[in-house]
Protein backbone atom coordinates (compact mmCIF):
# COMPACT_ATOMS: atom_id res chain seq x y z
CA UNK A 1 0.00 0.00 0.00
CA UNK A 2 1.39 3.58 -1.17
CA UNK A 3 2.06 5.92 1.63
CA UNK A 4 -0.42 8.16 -0.03
CA UNK A 5 -3.52 5.40 0.54
CA UNK A 6 -2.09 5.14 3.96
CA UNK A 7 -2.75 8.54 4.34
CA UNK A 8 -5.98 8.92 3.12
CA UNK A 9 -7.46 6.20 4.89
CA UNK A 10 -5.93 7.30 8.35
CA UNK A 11 -7.84 10.70 7.80
CA UNK A 12 -11.14 8.89 7.06
CA UNK A 13 -10.63 6.90 9.77
CA UNK A 14 -9.94 10.46 12.09
CA UNK A 15 -12.58 12.66 10.80
CA UNK A 16 -15.09 9.46 11.39
CA UNK A 17 -13.22 9.00 15.39
CA UNK A 18 -13.63 12.74 16.13
CA UNK A 19 -17.40 12.69 14.54
CA UNK A 20 -18.31 10.14 17.05
CA UNK A 21 -16.30 11.82 20.29
CA UNK A 22 -18.36 15.04 19.25
CA UNK A 23 -21.46 13.21 19.54
CA UNK A 24 -20.75 11.01 22.04
CA UNK A 25 -18.93 12.85 24.66
CA UNK A 26 -20.82 14.23 27.72
CA UNK A 27 -19.03 17.19 27.97
CA UNK A 28 -19.99 20.58 25.85
CA UNK A 29 -16.54 21.91 25.71
CA UNK A 30 -15.25 18.53 24.57
CA UNK A 31 -17.70 18.48 21.94
CA UNK A 32 -16.86 21.64 20.35
CA UNK A 33 -13.25 20.70 20.51
CA UNK A 34 -14.04 17.64 18.88
CA UNK A 35 -16.17 18.99 16.28
CA UNK A 36 -13.84 21.16 15.34
CA UNK A 37 -11.07 18.81 15.14
CA UNK A 38 -13.76 17.08 12.63
CA UNK A 39 -14.00 20.16 10.77
CA UNK A 40 -9.84 20.67 10.09
CA UNK A 41 -9.50 17.06 9.07
CA UNK A 42 -12.65 17.12 6.87
CA UNK A 43 -10.60 20.63 5.28
CA UNK A 44 -7.70 18.34 5.17
CA UNK A 45 -9.61 15.94 3.28
CA UNK A 46 -11.44 18.15 0.79
CA UNK A 47 -7.33 19.47 0.14
CA UNK A 48 -6.57 15.69 -0.61
CA UNK A 49 -9.67 15.83 -2.91
CA UNK A 50 -8.08 18.90 -4.72
CA UNK A 51 -10.74 21.76 -3.45
CA UNK A 52 -8.40 24.09 -2.02
CA UNK A 53 -11.49 26.47 -2.17
CA UNK A 54 -13.59 24.26 0.07
CA UNK A 55 -10.67 23.69 2.48
CA UNK A 56 -10.30 26.81 3.09
CA UNK A 57 -13.83 27.59 3.57
CA UNK A 58 -14.38 24.65 5.55
CA UNK A 59 -11.31 25.49 8.11
CA UNK A 60 -11.79 28.98 8.36
CA UNK A 61 -15.42 29.17 8.76
CA UNK A 62 -16.72 25.45 9.31
CA UNK A 63 -14.56 24.36 11.94
CA UNK A 64 -12.84 28.14 13.38
CA UNK A 65 -15.88 30.76 13.13
CA UNK A 66 -18.71 27.78 13.59
CA UNK A 67 -16.57 26.12 16.54
CA UNK A 68 -16.31 29.81 18.61
CA UNK A 69 -20.24 30.55 17.94
CA UNK A 70 -20.53 26.84 19.74
CA UNK A 71 -18.31 27.75 22.70
CA UNK A 72 -20.34 30.95 22.97
CA UNK A 73 -23.48 28.91 22.65
CA UNK A 74 -21.94 26.19 25.32
CA UNK A 75 -21.03 28.91 27.84
CA UNK A 76 -24.54 30.25 27.88
CA UNK A 77 -26.28 27.14 28.08
CA UNK A 78 -24.65 25.82 31.09
CA UNK A 79 -23.44 22.07 31.63
CA UNK A 80 -24.95 19.34 29.90
CA UNK A 81 -27.70 17.89 32.14
CA UNK A 82 -29.64 15.41 29.20
CA UNK A 83 -29.36 11.82 29.40
CA UNK A 84 -27.87 9.71 26.59
CA UNK A 85 -30.37 9.01 24.03
CA UNK A 86 -32.87 5.34 24.61
CA UNK A 87 -31.36 2.68 22.35
CA UNK A 88 -34.28 2.93 20.71
CA UNK A 89 -33.44 6.39 19.86
CA UNK A 90 -29.97 5.91 18.78
CA UNK A 91 -30.92 2.81 16.82
CA UNK A 92 -33.73 4.84 14.37
CA UNK A 93 -30.64 7.57 13.84
CA UNK A 94 -28.53 4.92 13.26
CA UNK A 95 -31.10 3.78 10.51
CA UNK A 96 -31.73 6.80 9.31
CA UNK A 97 -28.11 7.77 9.18
CA UNK A 98 -27.46 4.30 7.12
CA UNK A 99 -30.23 4.76 4.69
CA UNK A 100 -28.98 8.00 4.16
CA UNK A 101 -25.29 6.48 3.29
CA UNK A 102 -26.90 4.04 0.95
CA UNK A 103 -28.68 6.86 -0.84
CA UNK A 104 -25.68 8.52 -1.43
CA UNK A 105 -23.56 5.80 -2.32
CA UNK A 106 -26.49 4.76 -4.61
CA UNK A 107 -26.23 8.34 -6.30
CA UNK A 108 -22.52 8.65 -6.49
CA UNK A 109 -22.38 4.83 -7.96
CA UNK A 110 -24.77 5.63 -10.52
CA UNK A 111 -23.99 9.18 -11.49
CA UNK A 112 -22.13 9.76 -14.98
CA UNK A 113 -18.20 9.46 -14.14
CA UNK A 114 -17.54 12.71 -16.21
CA UNK A 115 -19.15 15.62 -14.81
CA UNK A 116 -21.29 18.16 -17.12
CA UNK A 117 -19.83 21.58 -15.18
CA UNK A 118 -16.17 21.39 -15.87
CA UNK A 119 -15.98 21.30 -20.08
CA UNK A 120 -18.45 23.80 -20.13
CA UNK A 121 -16.58 26.50 -17.16
CA UNK A 122 -13.59 26.21 -19.11
CA UNK A 123 -15.16 26.71 -22.41
CA UNK A 124 -16.31 30.49 -20.56
CA UNK A 125 -13.56 31.09 -18.45
CA UNK A 126 -11.97 33.78 -20.77
CA UNK A 127 -15.29 35.57 -20.85
CA UNK A 128 -15.45 35.73 -16.77
CA UNK A 129 -12.93 38.30 -16.04
CA UNK A 130 -10.99 35.65 -13.68
CA UNK A 131 -9.26 32.73 -14.17
CA UNK A 132 -10.08 30.62 -10.89
CA UNK A 133 -13.05 28.75 -12.23
CA UNK A 134 -14.44 28.56 -8.84
CA UNK A 135 -14.64 32.50 -8.65
CA UNK A 136 -16.32 32.22 -12.34
CA UNK A 137 -18.73 29.96 -11.10
CA UNK A 138 -19.39 31.87 -7.94
CA UNK A 139 -19.15 35.81 -9.00
CA UNK A 140 -20.56 34.98 -12.73
CA UNK A 141 -21.71 32.08 -14.28
CA UNK A 142 -24.07 31.48 -11.15
CA UNK A 143 -23.65 35.08 -9.44
CA UNK A 144 -27.35 34.51 -8.72
CA UNK A 145 -26.83 31.72 -5.90
CA UNK A 146 -24.54 33.96 -4.03
CA UNK A 147 -26.61 36.89 -3.76
CA UNK A 148 -28.91 34.40 -2.51
CA UNK A 149 -26.32 33.03 0.42
CA UNK A 150 -25.38 36.69 1.19
CA UNK A 151 -29.04 37.27 2.07
CA UNK A 152 -29.31 33.80 3.94
CA UNK A 153 -26.43 35.63 6.05
CA UNK A 154 -28.74 38.70 6.28
CA UNK A 155 -31.44 36.44 7.67
CA UNK A 156 -29.45 35.07 10.18
CA UNK A 157 -28.30 38.55 11.34
CA UNK A 158 -31.80 40.10 11.59
CA UNK A 159 -32.66 36.65 13.70
CA UNK A 160 -29.88 37.71 16.27
CA UNK A 161 -30.98 41.21 16.19
CA UNK A 162 -34.57 40.34 17.34
CA UNK A 163 -33.82 37.98 19.90
CA UNK A 164 -31.06 39.65 21.24
CA UNK A 165 -29.49 36.84 23.16
CA UNK A 166 -26.98 38.26 25.68
CA UNK A 167 -23.96 40.11 24.60
CA UNK A 168 -20.48 38.67 25.32
CA UNK A 169 -18.20 40.47 27.45
CA UNK A 170 -15.31 37.98 28.18
CA UNK A 171 -13.12 37.58 30.90
CA UNK A 172 -10.45 39.74 31.11
CA UNK A 173 -7.72 37.25 29.33
CA UNK A 174 -4.52 39.19 31.09
CA UNK A 175 -1.57 40.49 29.76
CA UNK A 176 -0.63 37.81 27.43
CA UNK A 177 -3.52 38.67 24.78
CA UNK A 178 -2.58 42.15 23.66
CA UNK A 179 0.42 41.39 22.27
CA UNK A 180 -0.74 38.22 20.60
CA UNK A 181 -3.57 40.68 18.79
CA UNK A 182 -0.49 42.44 17.62
CA UNK A 183 0.94 40.13 16.07
CA UNK A 184 -2.66 38.39 14.74
CA UNK A 185 -4.51 40.92 13.94
CA UNK A 186 -2.25 43.04 11.37
CA UNK A 187 -1.56 39.90 9.76
CA UNK A 188 -4.49 38.76 9.18
CA UNK A 189 -6.13 41.74 7.64
CA UNK A 190 -2.69 41.41 5.17
CA UNK A 191 -3.97 37.66 4.80
CA UNK A 192 -7.39 38.39 3.98
CA UNK A 193 -6.65 41.17 1.57
CA UNK A 194 -4.45 38.22 -0.08
CA UNK A 195 -7.17 35.72 -0.03
CA UNK A 196 -9.52 38.12 -1.87
CA UNK A 197 -6.99 39.54 -4.41
CA UNK A 198 -5.87 36.20 -5.28
CA UNK A 199 -8.91 34.68 -5.56
CA UNK A 200 -9.30 35.55 -9.02
CA UNK A 201 -6.31 32.95 -10.21
CA UNK A 202 -6.05 30.80 -7.38
CA UNK A 203 -7.90 29.75 -4.25
CA UNK A 204 -10.04 32.14 -2.08
CA UNK A 205 -12.77 34.96 -2.23
CA UNK A 206 -14.88 37.16 -0.40
CA UNK A 207 -15.90 33.84 2.13
CA UNK A 208 -12.80 32.71 3.20
CA UNK A 209 -11.16 36.57 3.44
CA UNK A 210 -14.20 37.25 5.04
CA UNK A 211 -13.64 34.67 7.63
CA UNK A 212 -9.88 35.49 8.56
CA UNK A 213 -10.84 39.12 8.80
CA UNK A 214 -13.83 37.66 11.19
CA UNK A 215 -11.33 35.44 13.02
CA UNK A 216 -8.97 39.14 13.75
CA UNK A 217 -12.42 40.98 14.97
CA UNK A 218 -12.99 37.94 17.67
CA UNK A 219 -8.89 38.10 18.61
CA UNK A 220 -9.78 42.09 19.26
CA UNK A 221 -13.29 41.06 20.88
CA UNK A 222 -11.91 38.88 23.10
CA UNK A 223 -8.71 40.97 23.81
CA UNK A 224 -10.84 43.34 25.43
CA UNK A 225 -11.78 45.83 22.57
CA UNK A 226 -15.51 46.87 24.03
CA UNK A 227 -18.04 45.96 21.54
CA UNK A 228 -20.87 47.50 23.67
CA UNK A 229 -19.66 50.93 22.36
CA UNK A 230 -23.29 51.92 20.27
CA UNK A 231 -21.30 53.62 17.90
CA UNK A 232 -19.31 50.58 16.97
CA UNK A 233 -21.87 47.93 17.34
CA UNK A 234 -24.32 50.78 14.92
CA UNK A 235 -21.09 50.91 12.28
CA UNK A 236 -20.54 47.08 11.74
CA UNK A 237 -24.10 46.43 11.54
CA UNK A 238 -24.24 48.99 8.66
CA UNK A 239 -21.19 47.28 7.13
CA UNK A 240 -22.65 43.93 7.69
CA UNK A 241 -26.09 45.22 5.69
CA UNK A 242 -23.57 46.66 2.77
CA UNK A 243 -22.53 43.65 1.37
CA UNK A 244 -26.33 42.49 0.10
CA UNK A 245 -27.00 46.25 -0.99
CA UNK A 246 -24.28 46.82 -2.75
CA UNK A 247 -24.32 43.12 -4.67
CA UNK A 248 -28.53 43.78 -5.01
CA UNK A 249 -27.51 47.23 -6.94
CA UNK A 250 -24.60 45.86 -8.58
CA UNK A 251 -27.86 42.77 -10.10
CA UNK A 252 -29.83 46.33 -10.74
CA UNK A 253 -27.26 47.92 -12.50
CA UNK A 254 -25.88 45.38 -14.43
CA UNK A 255 -29.63 44.30 -15.68
CA UNK A 256 -29.67 48.42 -16.90
CA UNK A 257 -26.76 48.14 -18.76
CA UNK A 258 -26.39 44.61 -20.25
CA UNK A 259 -30.47 43.67 -20.02
CA UNK A 260 -29.25 40.46 -18.13
CA UNK A 261 -29.48 40.33 -14.26
CA UNK A 262 -25.84 40.10 -13.39
CA UNK A 263 -24.35 39.83 -16.69
CA UNK A 264 -21.60 42.26 -16.96
CA UNK A 265 -20.41 44.46 -19.65
CA UNK A 266 -18.18 43.06 -21.92
CA UNK A 267 -14.25 42.94 -21.03
CA UNK A 268 -15.24 44.79 -17.47
CA UNK A 269 -16.08 41.87 -15.50
CA UNK A 270 -13.11 41.78 -13.17
CA UNK A 271 -14.00 45.11 -11.88
CA UNK A 272 -17.45 44.48 -11.40
CA UNK A 273 -16.44 41.06 -9.42
CA UNK A 274 -13.55 43.26 -7.79
CA UNK A 275 -15.84 45.45 -6.34
CA UNK A 276 -18.16 42.95 -5.26
CA UNK A 277 -16.08 40.95 -3.79
CA UNK A 278 -14.73 43.73 -1.48
CA UNK A 279 -18.06 44.29 -0.04
CA UNK A 280 -18.95 41.30 0.44
CA UNK A 281 -15.84 40.36 2.36
CA UNK A 282 -16.18 43.60 4.96
CA UNK A 283 -19.57 42.59 5.09
CA UNK A 284 -19.36 38.77 5.85
CA UNK A 285 -16.46 39.62 7.95
CA UNK A 286 -18.80 41.92 10.07
CA UNK A 287 -21.73 39.88 10.15
CA UNK A 288 -19.87 37.10 11.78
CA UNK A 289 -18.55 39.06 14.40
CA UNK A 290 -22.09 40.35 14.82
CA UNK A 291 -23.47 36.49 15.00
CA UNK A 292 -20.07 36.17 17.43
CA UNK A 293 -21.12 39.23 19.73
CA UNK A 294 -24.61 39.48 19.73
CA UNK A 295 -27.12 42.37 20.40
CA UNK A 296 -28.59 41.69 23.79
CA UNK A 297 -29.02 44.49 26.71
CA UNK A 298 -27.65 41.88 29.31
CA UNK A 299 -24.42 40.39 29.44
CA UNK A 300 -23.23 37.02 30.04
CA UNK A 301 -19.78 36.25 30.73
CA UNK B 1 18.28 21.36 -5.79
CA UNK B 2 21.64 20.04 -3.77
CA UNK B 3 21.77 16.62 -1.97
CA UNK B 4 23.15 18.87 1.02
CA UNK B 5 19.41 20.73 1.19
CA UNK B 6 17.73 18.04 0.82
CA UNK B 7 19.74 15.35 3.42
CA UNK B 8 19.01 18.74 6.22
CA UNK B 9 15.57 18.85 4.99
CA UNK B 10 14.71 15.71 5.71
CA UNK B 11 16.51 15.51 8.42
CA UNK B 12 15.21 18.40 10.17
CA UNK B 13 11.55 17.32 9.25
CA UNK B 14 12.14 13.69 10.58
CA UNK B 15 13.48 15.74 13.93
CA UNK B 16 10.40 18.12 13.67
CA UNK B 17 8.20 15.28 13.84
CA UNK B 18 9.91 13.37 16.44
CA UNK B 19 9.49 16.66 18.57
CA UNK B 20 5.50 15.94 17.67
CA UNK B 21 5.01 12.54 18.53
CA UNK B 22 6.84 13.02 21.58
CA UNK B 23 4.05 16.11 22.79
CA UNK B 24 1.62 13.70 21.33
CA UNK B 25 3.26 11.42 23.98
CA UNK B 26 3.61 13.76 26.97
CA UNK B 27 -0.54 14.76 26.54
CA UNK B 28 -1.10 11.33 26.35
CA UNK B 29 0.82 10.13 29.77
CA UNK B 30 2.15 13.24 31.68
CA UNK B 31 -0.34 12.88 35.40
CA UNK B 32 -1.11 16.35 35.53
CA UNK B 33 -2.15 19.47 33.31
CA UNK B 34 0.33 21.61 34.09
CA UNK B 35 2.77 18.98 32.95
CA UNK B 36 0.96 18.34 30.02
CA UNK B 37 1.38 21.99 28.97
CA UNK B 38 4.81 21.90 29.39
CA UNK B 39 5.34 18.71 27.08
CA UNK B 40 3.00 20.36 24.57
CA UNK B 41 3.27 23.55 24.21
CA UNK B 42 7.28 23.36 23.78
CA UNK B 43 7.59 20.18 21.82
CA UNK B 44 5.16 21.54 19.48
CA UNK B 45 6.28 24.77 18.64
CA UNK B 46 10.06 23.17 18.15
CA UNK B 47 8.32 20.42 15.90
CA UNK B 48 6.40 22.29 13.68
CA UNK B 49 9.17 24.83 13.53
CA UNK B 50 11.95 22.48 12.45
CA UNK B 51 9.40 20.88 10.08
CA UNK B 52 9.30 24.11 8.13
CA UNK B 53 12.33 24.41 8.20
CA UNK B 54 13.19 21.66 6.88
CA UNK B 55 10.37 21.76 3.99
CA UNK B 56 12.36 25.27 3.40
CA UNK B 57 15.64 23.52 2.64
CA UNK B 58 12.85 20.97 0.52
CA UNK B 59 11.38 23.66 -1.51
CA UNK B 60 12.73 25.12 -5.28
CA UNK B 61 11.63 28.81 -4.75
CA UNK B 62 12.59 30.85 -2.53
CA UNK B 63 8.38 32.08 -2.36
CA UNK B 64 7.70 29.07 -0.26
CA UNK B 65 10.03 30.74 2.47
CA UNK B 66 7.08 33.27 3.51
CA UNK B 67 3.97 30.89 4.12
CA UNK B 68 6.11 28.54 6.17
CA UNK B 69 7.85 31.13 8.09
CA UNK B 70 4.07 32.57 8.56
CA UNK B 71 3.14 29.51 10.06
CA UNK B 72 5.95 28.74 12.43
CA UNK B 73 5.02 32.15 13.55
CA UNK B 74 1.91 32.09 13.85
CA UNK B 75 1.48 28.87 15.43
CA UNK B 76 4.45 29.90 17.86
CA UNK B 77 2.34 32.93 18.59
CA UNK B 78 -0.65 31.20 19.43
CA UNK B 79 0.50 28.63 21.41
CA UNK B 80 2.44 30.33 23.93
CA UNK B 81 -0.64 32.53 24.38
CA UNK B 82 -2.93 29.67 24.77
CA UNK B 83 -0.58 27.66 26.97
CA UNK B 84 -0.41 30.78 29.33
CA UNK B 85 -4.07 31.02 29.50
CA UNK B 86 -4.63 27.56 29.96
CA UNK B 87 -2.16 28.05 33.26
CA UNK B 88 -3.64 30.94 34.43
CA UNK B 89 -6.75 29.55 34.43
CA UNK B 90 -5.73 26.43 36.67
CA UNK B 91 -3.63 28.73 38.90
CA UNK B 92 -7.00 30.97 39.53
CA UNK B 93 -8.95 27.90 40.05
CA UNK B 94 -9.86 27.35 43.83
CA UNK B 95 -8.11 23.78 44.21
CA UNK B 96 -11.04 21.34 43.79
Amino acid sequence: MSPVVLFDAALALGVLGCAALALTLRDRTGTVAAFMLTGLLVALSWLRLGAPDVALAEAAIGAGLTGALFLRGARRLGPLRARPPAPAQAAAAALGAAVLSAALLWAFATAPAESLYPPRVAAALEDSGVSNPVTAVLLNFRAWDTLLEIAVLVVALLLVMTLSPPRVIPDKLGALVQPFARIVVPVAVLVAGHLLWQGAEAPGGAFQAGAVLAGAGLALVLGGVRVDRRVLRRALTALALAGLAVFTLAALASQAVTGALLGYPDGQAKAWIIAIEGALTLSIAATLCLLFTGYGRRSAR
Amino acid sequence: MSLVATLLGTAMIAAGVGFLLFAALGLWRLPDTLSRLHALTKADTAGLALVALGAACLSDTPAALLPLGLCALLVAVSGATIGHLIARRLMRRPAA
